[in-house]
């Protein structure tokens, strides 16, 4: 078996407000794929569903070849997943709830449990309720990671850690990936998922727009670019490189968009003298922006 | 006590049990204690200037014997109040509280199924409604002597005990199942108050408004005293019907639970 998600159609109404339009998604057997949305677009609903944790108003979904409710304990059991909002009793330290939820699981070795605290810089005697934001996080990161299943459902799994906890994140998500784990998780956040991840699917209003392996993705998308030059530069100086758009000169500063290859900007460039350089990351909504305005079009007609 | 929900869901309530008990044993006690005060022919007197609807309302037709006393105040009020709002407390927060707070999805994500997280909680509301209605009756036992209720006889207290507890079993039962079925709390709350207050007017009254006997009938105050196991011992046919109509309440509860979606 070779998909290790796959709906059909799937779609969800919470009464008559949408979560899901007919969603039709496919994670293949040892990818990482990145689920990525704006706010609201529907990623929580269908994690919630391959969780069976609500179920759908129409279309099917499998997990591991199963649809979620039949699959049952059995199937969770092979499944980690870290919740979108991490909640859980504050009485309690956090070697405490992960020992319980390791014994949900059929037991997980105490080893595990420390090395992946200790990765985290995570205290496990603290009782939780003392711990900030991104110390919870790291808790829900642990309790996904400890019992090493084949498929992980990740919802926003970074969110409150900072960039070098998120780094840790992004090395134990490599590392299952190389043990042929396959992870599924979703994300508002492009840079984040373009580290990790092997394909993109996104997600807008309840359906899947697009699926893009994430080399293109990253070649398409737009990188806004500042050059400070030693001196004044003359706009006409970059007239035409490829991949190079809005181009705005002021006095000794270059602001231009890049869409593709940085080598014909940059070979440009190094002709004068280069104080700074900044490349600013694409964001979604920017990606959103360029990939789509075709079907804006379209969608208007 | 990590190794299942149903112990993980005690060792969690431990702190709050401990306080469930003491504050029903302390008010268990205390009543019982006055029981010296009200057992004088002063007494009688006052009582027997009060209205019989008011007497009837409150049940104390036979507050001045130890039994009658012990069933009408300490048993018959006060502790049912406390084993009710705690079942409650304890059935609520057990699917629709975690299910609010947004702590249920973990758990059910997990491998356990709704039913055998909802039977495990249920367990641990039982085991803790067993727990604190056996300090109240140890402790009642232990001041019997002072108080003057020994009449009533260790088997007799202990009884009334296990009455009680059977009485929390099932408003906690309707409790979990209410909130298995809805996820909200305040339809569990909602619930619970309207049945124990209809409930033990129904009991006490029913009887003497014409048209309403039957209130007094399906009253789980009913099947709590209406055998007096003060005076008669443990009443099995009154604990079977409270604890089965508590099963079914479960059953019906766990039958929505399975089906619905769980709330963010």
């Amino acid at each position: 078996m070779t998909e290790m998600i796959r709906t059909v159609g799937l779609t969800k109404y919470y009464g008559r407000r949408r979560g899901l339009a007919g969603l039709d998604l496919e994670v293949r057997q040892g990818e990482t794929y990145g689920f990525l949305g704006p706010n609201g677009a529907g990623k929580t609903t269908t994690i919630r569903i391959l969780m069976d944790l609500i179920r759908p108003t129409g279309g099917q979904a499998t997990v591991l070849g199963e649809a979620p409710r039949a699959g049952g304990t059995a199937l969770r059991r092979r499944v980690g997943y870290l919740p979108g909002d991490f909640v859980v009793s504050g009485g309690q330290p956090a070697g405490e709830l992960l020992t319980y939820l390791g014994h949900l699981r059929g037991g997980v070795e105490a080893g595990r449990i420390r090395a992946l605290a200790e990765r985290f810089d995570l205290d496990l005697k603290v009782r939780i309720g003392s711990l900030s934001k991104g110390n919870r996080q790291k808790i829900a990161v642990v309790q996904a990671f400890m019992h090493e299943p084949e498929l992980f459902v990740l919802d926003e799994p970074t969110i409150g850690l900072d960039p070098i906890m998120q780094q840790r994140f992004l090395e134990l998500a490599a590392e299952a990936h190389k043990a042929g784990q396959t992870i599924f998780m979703s994300s508002h956040v492009l840079s984040e998922v373009q580290q990790c991840a092997d394909r993109v699917g996104i997600l807008r209003d309840g359906k899947l727009v697009a699926v893009e392996a994430v080399e293109d993705l990253r070649r398409r998308a737009v990188r806004r670019v500042e050059v400070r030059f030693d001196a004044p530069v003359r706009k006409d100086a970059f007239g035409k490189l490829p991949d190079v758009g809005d181009i705005e000169v002021e006095g000794n500063v270059l602001r231009c968009r890049l869409t593709g290859r940085a080598d014909p900007l940059v070979k440009a460039l190094a002709r004068f003298g280069v104080a700074t350089l900044t490349v600013e990351e694409p964001d979604l909504e920017e990606v959103f922006f360029v990939y789509y305005r075709g079907e804006e079009g379209t969608d208007a007609a | 006590m990590l190794r299942s929900v149903f112990t993980k869901t005690l060792w969690d309530q431990r702190r709050s049990l401990l306080a469930w008990a003491v504050g029903l044993t302390g008010i268990g006690v205390l009543y019982a204690s006055f029981y010296p005060m009200v057992n004088t022919p002063e007494m009688r007197a006052a009582l027997e200037s009060y209205p019989q609807a008011m007497i009837d309302a409150m049940g104390f037709d036979d507050v001045t014997s130890p039994a009658g006393y012990l069933g009408a105040t300490t048993l018959g009020m006060l502790c049912p109040a406390i084993i009710i709002i705690m079942a409650a407390a304890v059935g609520g927060s057990a699917i629709a509280g975690e299910e609010e707070n947004g702590r249920l999805d973990l758990t059910l994500a997990h491998p356990v199924s709704r039913w055998s997280v909802l039977l495990q909680r249920c367990a641990a509301m039982v085991v803790s409604m067993l727990g604190v209605t056996a300090a109240l009756g140890l402790a009642l036992l232990a001041i019997s002597g002072p108080a003057q209720i020994d009449s009533i006889g260790p088997a007799n207290l202990v009884a009334g005990a296990l009455h009680l507890a059977l009485l929390g079993i099932f408003f906690g039962s309707l409790a979990l199942g209410l909130g298995a079925a809805t996820g909200r709390r305040s339809i569990v709350y909602l619930a619970v108050a309207v049945v124990a207050i209809v409930g033990y007017f129904g009991n006490n009254l029913g009887p003497t408004i014409e048209g309403l006997h039957w209130l007094r009938d399906i009253s789980p105050f009913h099947f709590y005293q209406g055998g007096e196991p003060l005076r008669n011992g443990i009443q099995p046919a009154d604990l079977a019907v409270l604890a089965g109509t508590g099963v079914l309440l479960v059953i019906a509860g766990g039958l929505a639970f399975d089906r619905r979606d769980v709330a963010v």
